[in-house]
């Protein structure tokens, strides 16, 4: 994994002819486009226990939209639908702040922070005494604040008409208030994505 | 004709057994009394409200001027509403320390090792190069958590892994990748910090002198004290496994408790040394008799498990693997134990000559609510008993 970190940082830090590749990025950058995602999911530490990822193979469905005329800075808005067997599944709805240089060619580096609403539930049935006798809990779950950091590196082949940009991507979260005693909970999450970028003006002319 | 009815009602029996074993994971009655007074009659009624808040079963065990008695409460099982049972096995948690330094202890008697001799004389160098000041820290140290070496089981690495991974078994040497090259808590010998490390590395001490520090321990204390219900080192697919409690843990702290029953087992599976027995309450008392009555170890070396360290209040609080707690004015000598899905005492009280031995199957690791409410039914508890 820390190979993929360094090159990650050394993508993110020393970019390659920036201002063209950035020129390029904004005149083929198109808002909007549809993410679908496999979300492998942990709870770990950072760069720790990474098996576990594979175990959890979750999904995820967003989209963005561009701060600036570059399209380094977008925002991006995700829910994704958490599998995990061990700890609960979840849903993790959240919006992130990324940014986005263009490196070699058409491949770009990522770097992201936001914020987000994790809804997680128990791994298996939970009970409740209530008046003295004991009833199956409803699958509520619980609902906490959550931040997720991440990096990540893609590929943007920008065509005419629709295309499609592959992307891979590590975060942690910090999930808040998990319970009395842990106020601070760590997950991770592989990514494996595709930004699918439809070409709405025709849609619209179609 | 009455032959007839003889085997008329052995076909009635014969049924009933099979559904007994079949339905029932554990076949004894909820209370063991030889007799009945009114203290038994409040203390039941103290522990139905313990289990009346939100705890799903409790078995207190006593030894008192009267003699043993034991009642339960609540579910062993709340799934199919199995009742909680004097012959269900608890887990111990960390009383286990008690066991283990009661093994260390005879073989200190035996002349097989030195209390102050340094552990890099019992240690692979290998293993020594993961502990920090290994080449200071004496066996006493790890016996009365004075070698300030770090905790394994609060690093975050080591939570998050076992509780995403419940049924992985962890390999002892494992923990001790947890704390490599983490700095001491402090320098050897000059303060007191509780640690479960130090007792994982009391057990591969053992295990080095004897081969097999489980099956020592099960001569030399479950067979000498005729502990016919406890077990050390528990394995998966175990027929003891049935009497074994389920265990519930409260995760997000908020009332509702989801059964972690393969979580708690293979944690506690995985243990060595500083957690690892089940037991029954019967058992457990008797142990601690035992101990106290000189059974296991001479009374020179009782004495040393009496040697309290203080902690930073100036508050005497453990010996080798003893501790010493207040209740109410009341000393209890014996250990506490934690876990994600249980709670669990046993402590002799000098004073009054009475053994009690305490169990919940809800974990204690984290907060609920529930124990909120629970603790003053648990004091009172003690009070009963104590009056």
């Amino acid at each position: 994994m820390k190979p993929l970190l360094l090159l990650v940082i050394a993508c993110l830090f020393f970019p390659k002819n920036q201002g063209l590749a950035q020129a390029e990025t904004g005149n083929n950058y198109r808002n909007f486009p549809i993410v679908f995602s496999l979300q492998f999911h942990s709870l770990a530490m950072p760069f720790k226990d990474l098996k576990s990822n594979f175990k959890n193979v979750g999904f995820g469905i967003g989209t963005e939209v561009s701060h600036n005329g570059l399209h380094n800075w977008v925002q991006q808005f995700d829910l994704i639908w958490i599998k995990n067997k061990g700890i609960g599944n979840g849903i993790l709805l959240s919006t992130q702040t990324s940014y986005r240089p263009m490196m070699v060619g058409n491949i770009f580096a990522e770097v992201k922070a936001g914020v987000g609403y994790l809804k997680s539930f128990k791994p298996s049935q939970s009970y409740q005494q209530i008046d003295g006798k004991w009833n199956e809990a409803k699958k509520n779950g619980k609902g906490m604040l959550a931040f997720p950091i991440g990096l990540g590196l893609g590929q943007h082949n920008h065509s005419e008409s629709s295309y499609i940009s592959p992307f891979f991507g590590y975060q942690m979260i910090l999930v808040t208030n998990y319970n009395q005693d842990i106020p601070i909970v760590p997950q991770t999450l592989f990514q494996i994505a595709g930004r699918i970028h439809p070409n709405y003006s025709n849609v619209i002319q179609d | 004709m009455y032959i007839k009815k003889i085997l008329f009602a052995l076909l009635l029996l014969i049924p009933a057994q099979l559904f007994s074993q079949g339905m029932q994971t554990c076949n004894c009655p909820d209370t063991k009394l030889q007799f009945s007074t009114n203290k038994v009659t409040v203390l039941k009624a103290a522990l139905d409200k313990l289990t009346g808040q939100g705890i799903p079963g409790a078995v207190v065990g006593v030894f008192d001027e009267s003699g043993y008695w034991e009642i339960s409460s609540g579910f062993a099982k709340i799934e199919n509403q199995t009742k909680m049972q004097l012959c269900h096995l608890q887990y111990l948690q960390s009383i286990s320390k008690t066991y283990l330094a009661v093994t260390i202890l005879q073989l200190y008697e035996e002349g097989k090792l030195g209390l102050d001799n340094k552990i890099t004389e019992y240690l692979s160098s290998q293993l020594s190069s993961n502990i920090p000041n290994a080449s200071e820290i004496s066996v006493r140290m790890l016996l009365n958590h004075t070698s300030g070496i770090p905790e394994y089981n609060s690093q975050p690495t080591y939570v998050t892994h076992l509780l995403q991974n419940p049924t992985r078994i962890f390999q002892p040497e494992e923990y001790f990748l947890y704390i490599k090259n983490k700095k001491p808590d402090f320098e050897p010998g000059t303060k007191y910090g509780y640690r479960n490390t130090n007792y994982v590395i009391l057990a591969l001490i053992a295990e080095q002198i004897t081969g097999d520090h489980k099956q020592f321990m099960e001569e030399r204390i479950f067979k000498v004290l005729n502990l016919k219900n406890t077990i050390y080192r528990i394995e998966q697919g175990e027929t003891y496994e049935k009497r074994l409690v389920n265990t519930y843990w409260d995760r997000f702290s908020d009332g509702t408790l989801e059964n972690v029953s393969v979580l708690q087992n293979s944690n506690v599976a995985s243990m060595i040394g500083d957690d690892g027995i089940i037991t029954t309450p019967e058992d457990a008392i008797t142990f601690l008799k035992g101990l106290m009555g000189g059974k296991l170890i001479s009374n020179n070396s009782l004495e040393l498990m009496q040697e309290w360290v203080k902690n930073l209040n100036g508050k005497e609080v453990y010996g080798l693997g003893l501790n010493i707690s207040d209740f109410k004015g009341h000393k209890g000598i014996g250990h506490s134990g934690g876990g994600l899905g249980a709670g669990v005492q046993l402590y002799y009280f000098p004073q009054k000559k009475i053994y009690t031995f305490l169990a919940i199957n809800l974990g204690t690791v984290t907060n609920s609510p529930i124990h909120q409410n629970a603790e003053l039914t648990l004091e009172k508890i003690y009070n009963i008993i104590l009056q």
